[in-house]
């Protein structure tokens, strides 16, 4: 099951190939390892490298779907109760409030309890006085309030302990910055997918017996590279901000119908606001504008006065890859947030299925109905587990949660665990076990990918001193040894720099104006000369989505 | 004896109390995490903390971490973190607020019992020193200089002089423990013809309630000496070689709303413009041997109040009395001066390990010029940087501007050069 060397590359041997490292394809990786069965999951970037790191990590209570979509909303309940059972150390249950303020719809107020009940969600009315005392940060001008059972989900944890699990299970394998070229098709199945490793260029050759698409805003170009017309769907893109501290307790729901600036959702130590939406053509050069975080900011302060004055330390974007039904080929807000699977078997292909839309809350019920058909597919009878097995954690996969690494470093009391990343509090115990032992570590580990299993750069400075200092770090412990680690550097901040540039207004523009001063003018990162054949971080640059 | 204490600290939200507290834009959500106010702040590393790792803890919501953190009490509240600060954010005015929230009996017990000796008395003396006793000390001491020949034959201390023009403040240590060291400033204001007196309420010259983050205790000392002051009508409350005395009150007046029918101000100005004005015509002819002298810049006095024009004044004094070429600056100094560690408590609060190590910066500054004294016009520099030249095995001397201005002018006392080394204890007598 390993990889050999070839004279065209590396080649590998699995049961399933799954393509896409979000939330659905390492959740389809976990539920079939809990069948037993082994996995090879490739993504072109790294985990959660699409909407499934490009998101608020609300884990809804459904409340938001009620007034649209009454099966996503039940579906979404049901799944944010599983989640909450069996992995409680991802899931922040905070509690969240809808709120309506003057000027907002009377009517759909007056209908969201009913609707609630209607969809089986637990809907309690509170008055704007005791709203106004849960969250002091709420508009005086709210009148009506309901409080409901919304929680936020680490996405970075999940999928982390996603690939993990599925790693003790049956040692299946995740490979990052793996990017698929094409796949053999032979008859009805295909045989195998050429790849690339997007950082050395080598070929990579995968022989797997069933092929799952789980490439998310991607997925239509995967299904097209095996043939496949029939999945359609519809590219909407969100941008949200970050706050540099937590705002309310609880998820703070605009109760109106679905517009920008209308959520404000806790991120332990943060707060995400968002989330606008336009529909996209393209996957290329998604980033945040100026004008879409303006709305943000404007339609956010009718809700939370106080974000008039808060600092955002950063913007990020993500494509919510929904599924093209009639009529919502104008509104990305009215298309479905239910999800497909498509067996390909009308197209000829019996080895192949496609995952598609869906929502990080109801990652585990897209997995488990698709584990269901590759499992048959398999001759393999074992029933789905990922419903009643908690998901286990691990050393190096507990880094993403904010505000984890300065209480475990206070807790330990370990003068000798220098601290790396101040704004964050991560140790050097902590990029140590990322290093070694993270689903995707890997040679030269880039601070991008540091990055997305820890809260490295995620802080206030975004990079500015805990990129040298990591960096330094790596080359003190020899994880890098040549230019490549600074090169690693340049593109981590050239990263963040794009996040941070739409909200550089107020009291963030002087952390800008000190990080320039260090990055450019002290150590003349953008000087830096440039040989690589694959540049990994242009890559992403190009590919524009970013990770919060 | 306080071993098996149940009252809890109360847990502070820091990041609302921060906006709360701190000027919008100064706040903690300012905080850029540069690092300028940990790297030049003496208390990084102790207690795992620093104050950058304050601010942020703060705004990461780690409440109880801070609410129960020792560090609050060896960071002196120098505020040097936020001079250098580009974004002004103060730190201090939080530590202060930690230190409030500690239950009194788990405070270091030094500050609390410094505290409430202040609060028994109308003297407001830190060591207890009752008005009975601060008048016999002034009285036997007066008649102890005049002792010293004609010169100071008709020398005066008054006390509760109505109407006086300095209302004079006095360090309770001079009273309690060394009184001949009061001698100097009466023979420097005798022989300015200074109208000048101290008073028998509200005469201490410390103030460690601020240093306990109880704002009641310190506004209630405050309260007590500024109505000292304006009921003897002086027009000048003149702090003695103190800092934090000057502190407590200068700032005690504005944060507090008091009325204050006086101006505040330090001796150590009044000695530059009485030597400007040529009414103490010191110079530095007694300095044949070129002792090397330097100056600690008392916290309380240059950064936290009067700025750079105070460690100007120092200077000139300093520079006048020993010789420019026998003055050798720190460095960094004036306000971006390293406190010494014998601020905030510190001295008081039984963390000799802890002082030390915050010291050590400081003994390193004094060791680089090579200075065989240091002059410092506070009572705490003076204890700590000679405490810290004891400890690290420093070779200098800690004197304080009194003593070389007498010496100077040729009227210091045999009996007042306690602090002077073996080479000037003969000189001019």
């Amino acid at each position: 099951m390993g990889a050999q060397a070839t004279r065209g590359g590396k080649v590998y041997e699995t049961e399933v190939l799954i393509v896409g490292g979000g939330a659905t394809g390492t959740g389809v990786m976990r539920d079939l390892a809990l069948r037993g069965i082994h996995c090879l999951l490739i993504d072109r970037r790294d985990l959660n490298a699409g909407a499934s790191g490009g998101n608020h990590g609300l884990l809804h209570s459904g409340g938001r779907y009620v007034l649209g979509d009454a099966d996503t909303a039940a579906e979404c309940r049901r799944e944010g109760g599983i989640l909450k059972a069996l992995a409680p150390e991802c899931i922040d249950a905070c509690g969240g409030l809808f709120v309506a303020v003057e000027g907002d719809d009377p009517e759909i107020a007056a209908r969201f309890p009913e609707r609630c009940r209607a969809a089986g969600i637990e809907c309690s009315p509170v008055t704007p006085a005791e709203a106004r005392e849960l969250e002091p940060c709420l508009s005086e001008k709210v009148y009506a309030a309901y409080a409901v059972p919304d929680a936020t989900v680490d996405p970075f944890r999940i999928t982390l302990e996603n690939v993990n699990h599925a790693r003790q299970l049956t040692q299946s394998l995740f490979l990052a910055h793996t990017e698929l070229e094409r796949f053999v098709i032979e008859g009805a199945a295909i045989r195998s997918a050429l790849c690339r490793d997007t950082r050395s260029g080598e070929a990579i050759t995968i022989h797997a017996r069933q092929v799952v698409n789980a490439a998310g805003a991607w997925a239509m170009q995967v299904a097209r590279m095996a043939g496949c017309s029939s999945v359609r769907l519809l590219y909407s893109k969100g941008t949200l901000i970050i706050s540099n501290a937590r705002i309310g307790r609880r998820v703070l729901n605009r109760l109106r119908a679905p517009g920008d600036g209308d959520i404000l959702v806790p991120g332990g130590t943060v707060s995400l606001l968002g989330t606008t939406s336009a529909t996209v053509q393209s996957l290329e050069d998604i980033h945040p504008s100026v004008a879409e975080v303006d709305r943000l900011v404007a339609e956010g302060l009718a809700m939370v006065p106080e974000i008039a004055h808060t600092r955002f330390i950063r913007a990020f974007s993500g494509v919510r890859p929904l599924l093209m039904a009639s009529g919502a080929e104008a509104d990305g807000r009215k298309a479905s947030r239910g999800f497909s699977l498509f067996d390909h078997e009308s197209e000829g292909l019996a080895n192949f299925a496609t995952v598609a839309g869906g929502k990080l809350t109801t990652f585990r019920l897209m997995a488990e109905k698709t584990g269901d058909l590759v499992a048959r597919r398999l001759g393999n009878s074992a029933p789905c587990k990922t419903g009643t097995t908690p998901l286990p954690s691990g050393d190096a996969i507990r880094w993403t949660e904010p505000g984890f690494a300065p209480r475990y470093w206070a807790a330990r009391r370990e003068p000798g665990d220098l601290i790396l990343c101040e704004c964050e509090m991560v140790p050097t115990s902590a990029i140590d076990s990322i290093v070694e032992n993270a689903p995707g570590a890997q040679s030269q580990m880039s601070l991008n990918a540091i990055a997305v299993r820890s809260r490295v750069g995620k802080g206030s400075c975004q990079g500015a001193f805990c990129s040298l200092r990591v960096t330094s770090h790596l080359y003190d412990r020899q994880v890098y040894d040549s230019p490549e680690g600074l090169r690693n550097t340049r593109d981590f901040v050239a990263q963040r720099f794009k996040g941070v540039a739409p909200v550089a207004w107020g009291e963030h523009l002087p952390q800008l104006e000190l990080a320039e001063a260090l990055h450019c003018a002290l150590l003349g990162l953008d000087q830096l000369a440039d040989d690589r054949v694959v540049d990994d971080g242009a890559q992403q640059a190009r590919d524009g989505t970013q990770d919060r | 004896m306080n071993t098996a204490s149940t009252t809890a600290t109360r847990t502070i939200d820091f990041k609302a109390a921060a906006r709360a507290l701190l000027p919008a834009g100064a706040s903690y959500d300012a905080c850029l995490s540069c690092g300028l106010c940990s790297a030049g702040c003496p208390a990084s590393g102790l207690e795992g903390m620093d104050p950058r790792r304050f601010v942020r803890m703060a705004m990461l919501g780690m409440n109880e971490e801070l609410s129960t953190t020792p560090w609050v009490w060896t960071c002196t509240q120098c505020q040097r973190c936020k001079y250098v600060c580009p974004m002004s954010i103060d730190v201090a005015v939080l530590v202060g607020l930690a230190r409030g929230a500690w239950p009194n009996e788990k405070k270091p017990s030094g500050i609390v019992r410094s505290c409430e000796a202040q609060l028994r008395f109308p003297g407001t003396s830190a060591m207890g020193l009752q008005k009975e006793d601060f008048v016999e000390t002034v009285e036997e001491t007066v008649a102890s200089v005049r002792g010293q020949g004609d010169r100071f034959a008709r020398l005066e201390a008054p006390i509760d002089k109505q109407g006086a023009h300095f209302f004079v403040n006095q360090n309770s240590r001079e009273p309690a423990t060394e009184p001949e060291e009061m001698g100097p400033l009466w023979k420097i204001f005798d022989y300015v013809g200074a109208d000048w007196t101290y008073s028998s309420t509200g005469w201490a010259a410390e103030n460690f309630c601020m240093f306990t983050g109880d704002d009641a205790a310190w506004r209630k000392m405050v309260e007590q000496r500024v109505a000292a002051v304006n009921r003897l009508g002086c027009k000048v409350w003149l702090n003695t070689e103190c800092g934090h005395s000057f502190y407590t009150v200068w700032k005690g007046v504005e944060r507090f709303g008091l009325k204050a029918d006086f101006e505040a101000g330090s001796l150590v100005s009044y000695y530059a413009q009485w030597i400007r004005e040529g009414r103490l015509p010191v110079n530095a002819a007694w300095n044949t041997q070129g002792i090397k002298f330097t100056v600690q810049d008392p916290c309380q006095l240059v950064r936290k109040s009067l700025g750079d024009t105070m460690a100007d004044d120092i200077r000139y004094v300093a520079r006048t009395l020993v010789g420019e070429e026998n003055f050798i600056d720190m460095a960094p100094s004036r306000s971006a001066n390293y406190c010494c560690g014998g601020g905030g408590g510190f001295l008081q609060a039984g963390m000799k390990e802890r002082r030390w190590a915050y010291g050590k910066r400081k003994f390193d500054q004094i060791a680089a010029t090579r200075a065989d004294y240091v002059l410092t016009p506070c009572h705490n520099c003076h204890s700590q940087i000679e405490d810290l030249g004891h400890h690290f095995k420093g070779g200098y001397r800690v004197v304080h501007f009194w003593t070389l201005i007498c010496l100077s002018l040729g009227i210091l006392g045999a009996n007042e050069r306690k602090y002077l080394g073996p080479e000037l204890a003969r000189l001019g007598l």
